[in-house]
């Protein structure tokens, strides 16, 4: 669907939702959501919901794929069958699914401390209960939360947002439409410390001199999330939960 | 809260919490500087304490276990970690059951993260309650005070390294477990024993 559409996705410097292009959509976080998960997350960001939970480091199955040297970070992303238009409708592995996983599993390759946990994995369970574009990124948003919530070691903390082109403008944070619509489509994960870039997909033509201003622009936004995240450990860290507690 | 809160920060994986290399459980070396590896507090005099954290075995380490499963050769014992342990029976002179509670000690541990444990006593029948192994300094206290304070009030109980707590059944096992929830819940705000000591005293006189 991406290219030329009749549809203006930009009108006097605002875009369909009435956001600045480089704004992005109200995101929140929240930690601690799920009892019987080592960590957990849920994030809502524009008209996204996603669910994350994080197990591990335990028993690798199967077996013969454990590691001696290092743990296995595993991972796996499904859209609910009630998340979106007909395309989801069947729950169950997808082509899309299972490339998102990848994704997802080879950005916290990249920052889990997993030496420490010889012939074990950690699993990373992902699940879109509703999606309006992004996914990717706020699942890896709400992954980096779930996972410091879980305790597993990492190196860096992790935010992604994803960032495009529509009308020959440059925005932050595509929404549903802008994505489908729009001329082109980047999502990009940074390591919070570094500004590693984890991952980096992208969709649709872009020149050399886009794609740095782009870089630019998620960043501004990766800091923003950053402070999302470090707001909802701080949130679910420092209030007591008993009575006499509180003061 | 906020007072309290305001000369200790909330660190997350990644921050810097030292310049230059320390060995710090939850942390990592990089370069010249030492980062946290978990989310965790620094204290008013620059101390690291995790929140959360994963156990990993160290000789030494005094763990509690149930036995999941009883073989010619020995016994399989769920440490509440990622595989299971095993005592050779010939190491023992005891004979266990499934579902028994044991204490024990690791003799050592393989590169693979495999535990060799010993000196392994039966505990009598009790509750077996998980508990996160970040706060297992905090169940114990300073000198074992906290604990040794439980004890005193509740009935036995046992700590594990690796976060299981077995409590005994002459204890109460009610009151036991919620103290161990409070523990739990509120182990990073100042004070703790003192409460936890209102709070028992609260609970005697209900009774």
């Amino acid at each position: 669907m991406a290219g030329n559409s009749d549809m203006k996705l930009v009108v006097d410097g605002k875009r369909l939702d009435g956001r600045a292009p480089e704004d992005l959509r109200p995101v929140r976080i929240e930690t601690g959501v799920l009892h019987e998960a080592d960590g957990s997350s849920y994030i809502e960001w524009g008209g996204n919901k996603i669910l994350c939970g994080v197990y591990g480091p335990r028993e690798c199955i199967p077996r013969f794929e454990a590691s001696p040297y290092r743990a296995l970070v595993k991972c796996r992303y499904m859209m609910s069958p009630f998340s979106s238009l007909e395309e989801h409708s069947r729950s169950g592995p997808s082509r899309r699914s299972n490339e998102l996983s990848k994704v997802i599993r080879e950005v916290f390759e990249n920052v889990v401390i997993a030496e420490k946990f010889p012939n074990t994995q950690i699993d990373i369970y992902i699940d879109v209960l509703q999606a309006e574009g992004g996914t990717r990124t706020a699942s890896i948003t709400a992954a980096a939360v779930a996972l410091a919530n879980a305790g597993i070691p990492m190196r860096d903390m992790v935010s992604a947002v994803s960032a495009g082109k529509a009308d020959e403008v440059l925005l932050l944070d595509l929404g549903k439409t802008e994505d489908n619509l729009g001329q082109s489509d980047m999502p990009i994960a940074f390591s919070r410390r570094k500004k590693d870039i984890l991952l980096l997909q992208m969709d649709g033509l872009l020149t050399r001199d886009e794609i740095s201003r782009m870089i630019d622009l998620t960043l501004k936004g990766e800091a923003e999330l950053a402070k999302l995240q470090d707001e909802t450990l701080f949130r679910f860290y420092s209030a007591p939960k008993h009575e006499e507690f509180r003061m | 809260m906020s007072d309290k809160m305001n000369d200790r920060k909330l660190v997350l994986p990644g921050e810097k919490i030292a310049e230059g290399k320390y060995r710090i459980p939850g942390a990592f070396v990089e370069g010249e500087k030492t980062y946290a590896a978990v989310i965790g507090i620094l204290d008013a005099e620059n101390r690291f304490i995790p929140l959360e954290n994963k156990y990993i075995p160290m000789a030494e380490d005094v763990l509690v276990g149930v036995i999941t499963d009883s073989r010619h050769a020995g016994y399989d014992v769920d440490l509440n970690l990622p595989n299971n342990g095993f005592i050779p029976s010939r190491d023992i002179r005891l004979t266990l059951e499934l579902g028994d509670f044991v204490m024990c000690k690791v003799r050592e541990v393989t590169e693979t993260g495999d535990v060799d444990v010993g000196e392994v006593r039966r505990l009598p029948k009790g509750k077996l309650v998980s508990f996160p192994c970040a706060k297992v300094p905090r169940l114990v206290g300073r000198q074992s005070s906290m604990i040794d304070m439980i004890k005193e009030r509740v009935g036995d109980i046992v700590v594990g390294k690796n976060g299981y707590v077995w409590i005994s059944e002459k204890a109460d096992i009610p009151l036991a477990m919620e103290t161990i929830k409070i523990i739990e819940e509120e182990a990073h705000f100042p004070g703790l024993t003192d409460r936890i000591s209102a709070f028992l005293n609260i609970q005697k006189k209900v009774e």
